[in-house]
């Protein structure tokens, strides 16, 4: 039986929403469309964060709703923690505009 | 169609209240403003920072917001107070109140001759509209009349998956079954599913123009030279999980349902009288964005909230309403409407729209929201350039 508190929104997605707290060690079935798949939880991971239900490679694209929510700064692999720490924007990154003159502030 | 309780202008719209504003048109009036709504019952202070040494852009949009909250159909009447001389003209936003039927009044402190007569004047006018408010009764009115703004409010993982379908029901249902409007906003979190977004235009050109405003905002926040990570998504929605502005984005959307767009409007525009569904470009910014959807005349305002939020509005009720159930347990005086069963026990969402369209009618009839019973608001206009 699939978890109802791990939730993935399109079958094409990579992630999970976990609805409930999840514990390192605990083993979880997530539905994905009509099939379903099992990983291995190797951190706690809070309500509401997200899980790798596959592994991810650095660089790739992290998909949640069927679309890109970003991508990957490392490798994750399945079942990790998916969060700020590993995961990049690729919009709003006047960090990364080349031609952008970053104005005079402290910070 | 179905009626409800409201109170009928004579320009035609339907308040679902029936407020006296004191609107304040530069921040030397703000004192003013709010010693003379201390002292009269039921009077609502509008003040803010804005309305001097302004570029004529931010003028327009200062002017357009303050006229929206002077007319919109939840005010019977408004007392403008100006300081002395200003761009944004008090005599004139007066009189173009008065145009639309309501009692108007304009005090000038420097014309007064000082703060104490200032405030005496302000006092005597708002006092007088005041009393006559309270002689107007709630009359049948027709739902079709009525606006519903939405907005997210500190957003995490459960908005996109939870409340935001029960938002979207509601609205959806107010345009389809009765014939009113809707009006999203905050255009930075489009980024992401823009282009699904811009696929329900009505036409082309209103397609173009998402497209364009969604681009616009990307510009401007990269040429600031830094990563907008922090600001959006904010502290708070990453608390809740949410790692990405296209991540915040993608679940935002989900609270305008999947309906067609008819347009997108400047921020504080009036919404147009034709049946459908409107988007306001304003910043994610939920006291900006809020603000800016008041002036449209949007009669209520649900606010679909993942962690919980004070956010609300002077003249706009605010119905929040969160599907996390930490949230609803933790901050319950900012929620109106828990339908976290929905996510973690066995509702349907279905069962959560009809949940809040229920708030929604005992609301426009007159039920006090979460926020008017705690006495909060807030008001902040968007600024787009430089104070000169």
């Amino acid at each position: 039986m699939p978890d109802r508190y791990v939730e993935v929104v399109e079958p094409e997605d990579n992630v999970a929403t976990a609805l409930r707290e999840l514990e390192s060690g605990e083993t979880i079935t997530v539905a994905v469309g009509d099939g379903e798949r099992t990983v291995e939880i190797p951190e706690d991971v809070q309500f509401g964060h997200k899980i790798a239900i596959e592994d991810i490679a650095a660089g790739e694209t992290i998909t949640k709703y069927g679309k890109s929510i970003g991508n990957a700064t490392e490798d994750i692999p399945a079942g990790t923690w998916v969060h700020i720490h590993n995961v990049e924007s690729n919009y709003g990154r006047g960090d990364l505009a080349g031609d952008t003159e970053t104005a005079a502030v402290s910070e | 169609m179905s009626e409800f309780l409201g109170y009928e202008r004579e320009d035609g719209s339907i308040g679902i209240r029936n407020n006296v504003a004191i609107i304040s048109t530069a921040p030397y009036a703000n004192d003013t403003v709010k010693r003379a709504a201390d002292i009269i019952e039921n009077a609502v202070p509008i003040t803010h920072p804005l309305g001097r040494c302004q570029t004529k852009p931010d003028v327009f949009q200062t002017y357009r917001t303050l006229l929206g909250y002077g007319t919109h159909p939840n005010v019977y009447g408004t007392v403008v107070v100006a300081h002395a001389g200003e761009i944004v003209d008090g005599d004139e936003l007066a009189e173009d109140v008065a145009e639309t039927g309501r009692p108007s009044e304009s005090v000038n402190i420097h014309r007064q001759k000082g703060v104490m007569n200032g405030l005496k004047a302000t006092v005597n006018a708002a006092k007088d509209i005041v009393q006559d408010a309270s002689n107007q009764n709630r009359v049948s009115a027709d739902m079709s009349k009525l606006t519903f703004g939405i907005n997210c409010a500190t957003s995490d993982t459960t908005s996109g998956l939870c409340q935001h379908k029960a938002t979207a029901g509601a609205v959806w249902r107010l345009i389809d079954e009765h014939g009113g409007r809707g009006c999203f906003a905050e255009t930075p979190e489009f980024f992401g599913g823009e282009n699904e977004l811009a696929d329900r235009a009505i036409n082309d050109e209103v397609r173009q123009e998402i497209l364009d405003r969604v681009e616009n905002w990307n510009q401007r926040l990269q040429a600031t030279g830094y990563d907008v990570r922090g600001a959006q998504p904010t502290p708070d929605n990453m608390d809740g999980g949410l790692t990405t502005i296209e991540e915040k984005s993608l679940g935002a959307l989900v609270k305008s349902g999947d309906g067609p767009i008819q347009d997108i409007i400047d921020y504080g525009a009036k919404i147009p009288d034709a049946s459908g569904m409107y988007i306001m470009d304003t910043p994610g910014h939920g006291a900006e964005s809020v603000t800016g959807i008041g002036a449209s005349g949007a009669h209520f305002m649900v606010i679909s909230t993942g962690q919980g939020h004070t956010l609300s509005n002077a003249l706009m009720p605010t119905i929040k309403i969160t599907g996390n159930p930490h949230s609803a347990e933790r901050v319950p005086e900012q929620t109106d409407v828990d339908v976290s069963e929905a996510l973690v026990g066995d509702k349907t969402f279905d069962w959560a729209t009809d949940q809040l369209w229920d708030e929604i009618t005992d609301v426009i009839n007159g039920k006090l929201t979460m926020s008017e019973a705690m006495g909060e608001s807030q008001f902040a206009i968007h600024r787009i350039g430089p104070s000169t």
